[in-house]
This record gives C-alpha cells, sequence and structure tokens, in this order.
C-alpha cells in the first residue's frame, strides 16, 4: 500500500458536505423519508485507499452511488480532480465516467446473467462506442488477464461462472475504460473467506500496477485493515470519525467505531485480552 | 426438459393448423366465391364407398345431388352416375399463400360437387370458405395481437424506465381501458366508426379497433418487469459507464419483456380471432362477399337458416382446435418461464 | 373501515368520470359526420336535427360539450334515442333489467355449482372426482362462448323441447303467475345453462386452487392433527381460510353482471341490453351507445369497489396494515 501521506499534492478525490435524502413518491407521500447522507466530507490522494466502515443502516450504500454519481445528492460538492461532480449534466458526465468505476457487493445481480463474459467486460466500450471490434477484442484480452481469467472461458455465460469468478469479472469490467478511482461497495463481502483473500490480493496488486486510488466501502473491519491505510468511520449518515488505520483502531473516539471493533470476531478475542490485563 | 417438449408439442400443433389455413387454396376444393345456384343449402355430401351394388371400392365417392321437384332446398343423390374423389387433382387457380399462382387441389370429385360442410344458400362451398375464410379471421387475430402488444410494449417500457409522472399518468390511462368492459368497448369505437366499408378496408379497421383496446393489460405487464429490470446492479453499472437510455433498454431491459410477450401473444391470439368472428356474426366486421369464420356463421341468425339447415353451424366447431392449440400453448410458456406457475389458462378474462 | 371505503369509492368514481370521458372522446371522433348521417334520415324531421344540434351543442367546442353532456349525466339525462324517439333513460333501465335477471340467476347457479364441486375437487386432490372436473373444466374453457350458445341452440330447435329465443311466449298471454313463471323459466332455461356452461368452469378452478392453497399451510395440517373430521376441516376451517381471493372473485363476478352476456343474449335472441346495444350501434343511435356503454362500465366499476370492500371487511391482515383506516 502506498503511504497517503504525500499532502502536498491536492488529493484525487474530496468529498464536501454531502447530503442525500429519499422521499417517498406519490399521491399522500411526503410524510417520512430518510437522510440517508447528512454532511458527509473526506478526501483520498491518489494511489492510496481510504476504507469507510460503517454499520448497516449507515449509508454505505448511498455513498457508493453518489459518488458514482447514480444518484444526485441534494446538497454537497464531489471534486475528482478539482473538477466538481454534482453540478454536470448526464452528457458532460459521460465523459467523466470511466475515471470513475463502481464494483458491486453481488457479482450475481451486477453482472447480466444473460450475457458472456466477453459481453460483459466489453460493454463499457459498447456504452461509450469506442474502439474496433478487434481492439476491443485485444482489451479484452488484457483485461482477462489482469483480472487472473482464462480467455479461453470468455464465450461462456456469467452464470457459469463461480462467485470468486464473477467478482473478477466484475472487476475486470469496472478497469476496462482505464479508471483512476474505484469504489468497492462491500465487493469482498459476498466471497467466501478463501476468495476473499484472493481477490483482495488481486486489488491490492493492481492498485500498485496502476496507481489506482480505492474507496473500500466495507463493515468489516479486518478487511478493511488489510486493504486501506486510512478510514472513515460511517454512523448514520455522518462521518463520526477520520483518520490512520492503526491509530483509529488502536484508540477509537466514538461509539460506533468501538461498535464495530468488537463486532469483528477475531478481535474480540484481542480486546478480551485487553480488557483482561 | 419436459416442458420444452410440450411446449413444441404445441407449436407444431398450431404451425400445421396454420399452415393448412394458409394453403387454403390447395385443402379446399372450390374458389369460396364460386355459386351455384342449383343447389343452394344442399347438405353435406355422403362419402361413399359402396355402391348401390353392394360392392366396396378402394376410391370413395359421391352422388351428384338433383334437386326434388317443388322444393328448393331438397336434395335426392343420382345413384346412376358416382362421382369418384381424385386426389391431387388440377383445378381452379388460385395464389399459394398470397403469391405463387398454382392449380392443384387436395381433392376434388370428378362430376359433381363435393361440399364436405354443406353449402349456404348461394351454393358455395362451405367447407371451401371455412378454410379461406380463416385466412382472414386467423389474420386478423394474429394482426390486432401484435398491435395491441407493440403498442403495450411501448406504453410500458416507457412507463416502467422512466417511472415518476409518465409512469403515473400512463398507468391511470391503462386503469380506464382495463376499467371498460372490452366487447362493449370494442362495439363502442367500432360504432363510431364507418359501418360500410370494403372488405379490405374493414379488415384493417377491425384488426385497428381490436389492437386498440387490447394494449393496457400487456402495458401494465411490461411495465412490471422493466420496473423490476431498472432496479438490476447491472443496469446501475451500465449507467456507470456512460451507457445511454437506448442502450440500456436495448441491451438489458427489454429482451427480459420477451417472455411476458410471448405468454401474452399466445393468450391473446385466441381471444382476438373470437372478437373478431364476433364481430363479422353480428355485421360489424368483414362483409360478404369476403368469407371470414363470423361472417360464415351469420346467416345462423336467421330462424329459417337455424331451424332447417343444421350444417351451417358447423364452421363454429373449427374455433375449439385453435383455442385448445393456444391455450396450450399459453400454459407451457408460463410453466416454461415460470416453473412454478403451472396453473391452465383460461379465456375467463374475456370482458 | 369508513375512510377505506371512501378512499375507494372516490377512486371509483374518478375512473368513471375517466371513462366518461373516453367515451365521449370516442364520439367526438364523429361529430359532424353523424349529424350529417341524421339529415338523411327520412324518418328523423329536420327540426328535430336542428333542435338536437342546437341542445348538444355539436358546433360548439369539446370541452364545452362534455361538460354540458355531464350536468346532463347528473341529471340523470343520458341522451336522446333517435331510433325510439324517446330519452335514453327508461329504454336503458328496462332492457338493463332483463339482462340482470338473466345473469343474476346464471351467477347463482354458477356459484352454486362451482362452491361444492370445486371444494369436493380440491377435498379429493388428485382422486378419480379431482381428475374429472379438471378434464371437464378444461374442455369447457377451450370452448368460447359463441359455441357453446349456438350449440345449445341448435339442440334446442332439433329437440323442440325449448322455446329458441325471447324472453316470453308471444301472443298468448300467460293468466297466472304460475304460467308466468313457468314461461319466464322455460326461456330462461336455454340463456342461462349457456352463460353457467361458460362462467362456472373457470370458477371451479378458481375455488378449487384457493382452497388447495389453504389445505396446503401449517395451520390445517394442525387441525387435522387435532383429529377434526375431515368434511368440517373442509367447510368449518379451510373455506373461512380461503374466503379472500373467493369473495374478490365473488366481486368481480358482480361486476359483469351487465357486461358479460352480450353474445349469448344475441344468439339466444333474450331482450337484454347487449341486443339493444348492437341495434343501436347498427342504426347508430349515438347516445344509446355510450349509455349503454357507460351502464355496462358503472357495474364493473362498482362490482370491484365491492370486491375491494368485501376484502377488506374480511382480511383483518388489510385493516391492521392499513392501521385500522
Amino acid at each position: 500500500m502506498i503511504s497517503g501521506a504525500d499532502r502536498a499534492m491536492e488529493p484525487l478525490l474530496t468529498v464536501e458536505s454531502l447530503v442525500k435524502r429519499y422521499t417517498p413518491r406519490g399521491f399522500g407521500g411526503g410524510r417520512g423519508g430518510v437522510t440517508a447522507l447528512d454532511g458527509v466530507s473526506f478526501s483520498i490522494a491518489e494511489g492510496s485507499t481510504l476504507a469507510i466502515a460503517g454499520a448497516s443502516g449507515s449509508g454505505k450504500s448511498t455513498l457508493a452511488l453518489c459518488l458514482a454519481c447514480l444518484e444526485r445528492p441534494a446538497s454537497g460538492q464531489i471534486r475528482l480532480a478539482g473538477r466538481e461532480l454534482t453540478t454536470l449534466t448526464e452528457t458532460q458526465l459521460r465523459a467523466v465516467r470511466p475515471q470513475m468505476q463502481l464494483v458491486f457487493q453481488d457479482p450475481s445481480s451486477s453482472l447480466n446473467p444473460r450475457l458472456t463474459a466477453f459481453e460483459i467486460v466489453t460493454e463499457p466500450f459498447a456504452a461509450q462506442s469506442r474502439f474496433s471490434a478487434s481492439e476491443r477484442a485485444a482489451r479484452a484480452r488484457a483485461l482477462f488477464e489482469r483480472a487472473g481469467l482464462s480467455f479461453q472461458s470468455a464465450t461462456r455465460t456469467a452464470a457459469e461462472f463461480s462467485g470468486g469468478q464473477r467478482q473478477r469479472l466484475a472487476i475486470a469490467r469496472a478497469l476496462a475504460l482505464e479508471p483512476r478511482v474505484l469504489i468497492l461497495d462491500e465487493a469482498l463481502s459476498g466471497l467466501d473467506a478463501s476468495v476473499q483473500a484472493q481477490v483482495a490480493n488481486l486489488l491490492l496488486d493492481l492498485q500498485e500496477a496502476s496507481r489506482l486510488t480505492f474507496v473500500f466501502i466495507t463493515h468489516d473491519l479486518a478487511m478493511a485493515s488489510r486493504m486501506a491505510d486510512r478510514i472513515a468511520v460511517l454512523d448514520r449518515g455522518r462521518i463520526a470519525e477520520t483518520g490512520p488505520m492503526d491509530e483509529v483502531l488502536r484508540q477509537p473516539a466514538h461509539a460506533s467505531t468501538r461498535a464495530l471493533i468488537a463486532a469483528t470476531p477475531q478481535w474480540k478475542a484481542e480486546l478480551r485480552q485487553q480488557a483482561d490485563t | 426438459m419436459k416442458l420444452r417438449a410440450n411446449l413444441r408439442a404445441w407449436v407444431l400443433v398450431l404451425a400445421v393448423m396454420h399452415a393448412v389455413v394458409a394453403c387454403a387454396g390447395f385443402f379446399a376444393p372450390y374458389d369460396p366465391g364460386e355459386q351455384d345456384r342449383e343447389h343452394p343449402y344442399a347438405p353435406p355430401s355422403a362419402i361413399h364407398f359402396r355402391d348401390g351394388y353392394g360392392s366396396l371400392h378402394i376410391r370413395p365417392f359421391v352422388y351428384p345431388l338433383q334437386p326434388v321437384a317443388g322444393f328448393s332446398d331438397r336434395y335426392r343423390e343420382e345413384r346412376a352416375a358416382p362421382a369418384p374423389i381424385r386426389f391431387f387433382v388440377t383445378g381452379q387457380g388460385y395464389r399459394l399463400l398470397g403469391l405463387l399462382p398454382c392449380r392443384l387441389h387436395l381433392f376434388a370429385a370428378d362430376g359433381a360437387r363435393v361440399a364436405l360442410l354443406g353449402t349456404d344458400g348461394y351454393g358455395r362451398d362451405q367447407f371451401s370458405r371455412l378454410l379461406w375464410g380463416g385466412q382472414i379471421s386467423l389474420f386478423a387475430g394474429l394482426m390486432a395481437t401484435a398491435l395491441a402488444l407493440t403498442f403495450g410494449l411501448f406504453v410500458g417500457a416507457t412507463a416502467g424506465y422512466w417511472g415518476g409522472w409518465t409512469d403515473e399518468i400512463l398507468m391511470r390511462i391503462a386503469e380506464l381501458f382495463l376499467a371498460l368492459p372490452w366487447l362493449y368497448l370494442l362495439f363502442a369505437i367500432r360504432a363510431f366508426l364507418p359501418l360500410t366499408v370494403s372488405p379490405l378496408g374493414a379488415f384493417f379497421l377491425v384488426t385497428g379497433v381490436i389492437g386498440l383496446v387490447g394494449w393496457a393489460r400487456p402495458a401494465r405487464l411490461v411495465r412490471g418487469v422493466v420496473l423490476s429490470a431498472r432496479e438490476r446492479d447491472y443496469v446501475r453499472a451500465a449507467r456507470g459507464f456512460g451507457a445511454s437510455h437506448a442502450y440500456i433498454l436495448r441491451r438489458h431491459i427489454l429482451p427480459q419483456t420477451a417472455s411476458v410477450l410471448l405468454t401474452q401473444a399466445a393468450i391473446l391470439a385466441p381471444q382476438y380471432v373470437l372478437a373478431e368472428v364476433i364481430l363479422s356474426f353480428l355485421g360489424l366486421g368483414v362483409p360478404e362477399p369476403a368469407p371470414s369464420w363470423g361472417n360464415l356463421l351469420a346467416t345462423i341468425q336467421q330462424y329459417n337458416v337455424l331451424t332447417s339447415y343444421w350444417w351451417m353451424m358447423l364452421p363454429v366447431l373449427v374455433l375449439t382446435p385453435f383455442f385448445l392449440g393456444y391455450l396450450g400453448l399459453a400454459s407451457a410458456l408460463q410453466g416454461w418461464a415460470d416453473p412454478s406457475k403451472m396453473e391452465a389458462v383460461g379465456p375467463g378474462s374475456r370482458w | 373501515m369508513t375512510r377505506y371505503l371512501v378512499r375507494r369509492t372516490l377512486h371509483a368514481v374518478l375512473l368513471l368520470a375517466g371513462v366518461s370521458l373516453l367515451t365521449f372522446l370516442f364520439t367526438a371522433l364523429v361529430p359532424g359526420n353523424y349529424f350529417d348521417e341524421m339529415k338523411m334520415n327520412p324518418q328523423i324531421s329536420p327540426e328535430t336535427v336542428a333542435a338536437l344540434r342546437a341542445k348538444y351543442g355539436v358546433d360548439q367546442p369539446l370541452a364545452f360539450r362534455y361538460v354540458h353532456w355531464v350536468g346532463g349525466l347528473l341529471h340523470g339525462d343520458l341522451g336522446f334515442s333517435f331510433a325510439y324517439n324517446t330519452p335514453v333513460g327508461p329504454l336503458l333501465r328496462v332492457r338493463a333489467a332483463n339482462t340482470l335477471l338473466l345473469t343474476s340467476v346464471a351467477m347463482l347457479l354458477a356459484w352454486g355449482v362451482a362452491l361444492p364441486l370445486g371444494i369436493w375437487s380440491a377435498g379429493r386432490e388428485n382422486g378419480w372426482p379431482d381428475h374429472l372436473i379438471t378434464l371437464a373444466t378444461g374442455a369447457l374453457l377451450i370452448v368460447p362462448d359463441l359455441v357453446l350458445a349456438l350449440g345449445l341452440l341448435l339442440v334446442a330447435v332439433r329437440s323442440g323441447w325449448l322455446p329458441a329465443g325471447g324472453m316470453a311466449a308471444v301472443g298468448a298471454e300467460p293468466t297466472t303467475w304460475a304460467a308466468l313463471g313457468r314461461d319466464y323459466a322455460l326461456h330462461l332455461l336455454l340463456p342461462v345453462t349457456a352463460l353457467v356452461l361458460s362462467c362456472a368452469p373457470m370458477l371451479v378452478r378458481h375455488v378449487r386452487a384457493a382452497m388447495l392453497d389453504v389445505l396446503d399451510s401449517s395451520f390445517l395440517r394442525a387441525a387435522r392433527g387435532h383429529g377434526i373430521p375431515p368434511r368440517r376441516l373442509l367447510y368449518g376451517y379451510a373455506l373461512r381460510a380461503a374466503a379472500n381471493p373467493l369473495l374478490a372473485l365473488f366481486g368481480f363476478s358482480i361486476g359483469t353482471l351487465l357486461s358479460g352476456s352480450l353474445i349469448i343474449e344475441v344468439v339466444m335472441s333474450w331482450p337484454g341490453l347487449g341486443p339493444f346495444l348492437l341495434e343501436a350501434i347498427l342504426g347508430r343511435d349515438l347516445y344509446v351507445v355510450i349509455g349503454g356503454v357507460l351502464l355496462s362500465t358503472a357495474f364493473l366499476v362498482a362490482g370491484n369497489l365491492v370486491a375491494d370492500v368485501l376484502l377488506y371487511w374480511a382480511d383483518p391482515r388489510i385493516r391492521a396494515e392499513r392501521g385500522n383506516g
């Protein structure tokens, strides 16, 4: 992991006071409504990883969607390489989208089961109408390789892959347009433990090779500590605390952070030990 | 896999039935407009294998009919001149499938008229009219189905994909159409259009009206599919690549509507064929002299025809195998798409 | 409960308003043409045409005509029949009553037959009664009601047992109530049979399906474990639990009372709403057609409303969900 201490440069991604509300639609609506994000702010330097940890319901998925510009926030700013994103029109966004890609939690729903692996990985090219057929094939081959998949399996439909392979496919697809930022929304959480480690290593290798910036959203602190050097804890739509990973974990300032730590099975034992001494 | 075999069986059955109707010229011995004023209301020809001397023939034959003196609609067989039925004969020209000029007929009688279902008031062979009429009735029903489904697809996809006010308004309108009793609406719309039109005009009119009335239910179903498809992560991912709406609809969403559209097609087609038959039966559809299953039955409404010439009602039986075929297909399609729903489909939602 | 009722009624009223607009728009498709056709009709005097044109404001903008027409509607004025030279309302009333006579008898019979058959069939699932009933209903479902009606008519005509049409004997006036009733009954027999044969199979299937759903549930298996006799199980417990979808179905049946029998009425010459509407269409009697369509739609919408309310009343879960509205 590249240390995020290089603060001399402007951070690649900056989020300021992001607010997102959901209100029920239709006649007789207006009562109720949920504020999913209530003024979220953070920044990430290029090439580093920020883990955003929170329990379910804390607003993680909403944050992921807002960052990927798939939902429009009610207010706040998202700046990528200095460019403000929330006020862009859809056409303008189209040019920017390749720079920031989202990898979803469940590859069975993030990949269309009827399409072949080749079609899935080259879909970004089709969507942006880029490259000729032969160029797409060449790039697809390269992407398969980077993701650790055999190109022979390119003609199989997504349904025929295992969970771990599907997630690799999703990652390969996300890399197709050569993004600078990958938003990983619980991307490892749906995988078996053994596969998790493999895919985690894949991600780290990719980051090092291409100087990728990761936003690693998760509820699992153990995973977060492996992947990221900085952490922001999300609690009910607000950032409870931010800081370097080991500092925050060693001395959690907020109750929700402590709750997350307590919920991590392998650390429970450590905590009990600490409490006993 | 049993479902697949089931599906294929029904498709085959339907294909055969439609092929027979499509090649009406071949299977029908006579032209549907061919009149025989000497033999109005002749009963169905009796096919004989045993002649007057008691000997058995391999080749079936009929006797020509001689009108009984003093009656306009009574006949007796002229035993003296048996007319053998020959197969694959050359007869009157027609256009196979409307394109190829052809003269081959499946069967004809040599020296007499063989009317398998009897003749009508003008002496026209009901069997031939049944086959040719099927072309009109079936085609009208199928085209109306295509129309209703296309329109329903368009509206449903628009409502489901764009949501919001578009969805609300479109679905409210659909609800209006669904609230009206279907047959009454059909009649009402038909009423406000010119009553006397040429057969071709009537054909398009009937097709258009039936299609216009029936778009609402497919639209609702398509909307449901599109709504759930829209929420999928892979659609979100595609948006994340900057895919246009058109691309997403074409690639991800519309293919999913295929199964519901197919099932609806199988359910609606027989209903729409029936609608054409009813309209023509009541004089609101395809007019004479063009034959249609409906106007073939129309004369039944006259009391004397009903009481004296029972064979005029036989054409109505042709509806049953077609209904059976389509409903079987619909059932198989539903079972194929959603194995938990193996319930039989019926024309219950007629109104 | 009342709040729900009010909300649903409002919805029904809005629906009817929308339908009236839709129907009116259809008529507006052929404005001038219609009255021109009327002018050519020798039966209608030019003064009548002019008066009607003025009354219906044919030369006025569309919105005005609609408002004017709805205003008349609210006063019970359904328009004027050109063929009969009288207001539409009373005409429709008589014909609708005839239809209702036919369809209510048929509906009661159909339900009376379908309920026990469906329950029996479900109770002996996969036994020979069940298979027989499934086969029979399947066969009947495939036959469109046009075929049924014509077939029955043919039987009546050939056998001469039953009158082949009409509602009452023409000519000889029956004197006693008994004779009158018998006359009506004879005339009703054929169309009612046709209607029952066309509706009952679907009902049987629905009843059977609803019962099977319930019979499969755990609470019923528990009851069986308690040793409750099968007949009581079936009728007492299962039926009550299965009542919900059946009540909704009953509501829909009510809704189709006016519109479901059109073909049968026409074929059997039953003087109901159907043949009247047809006659109006062929005779271009505009307001009769609109009135007929509106009336039958109103029934359909009302039937749906009844179904909704019955469902709401019967199913405490829905009430709880809505917070005792």
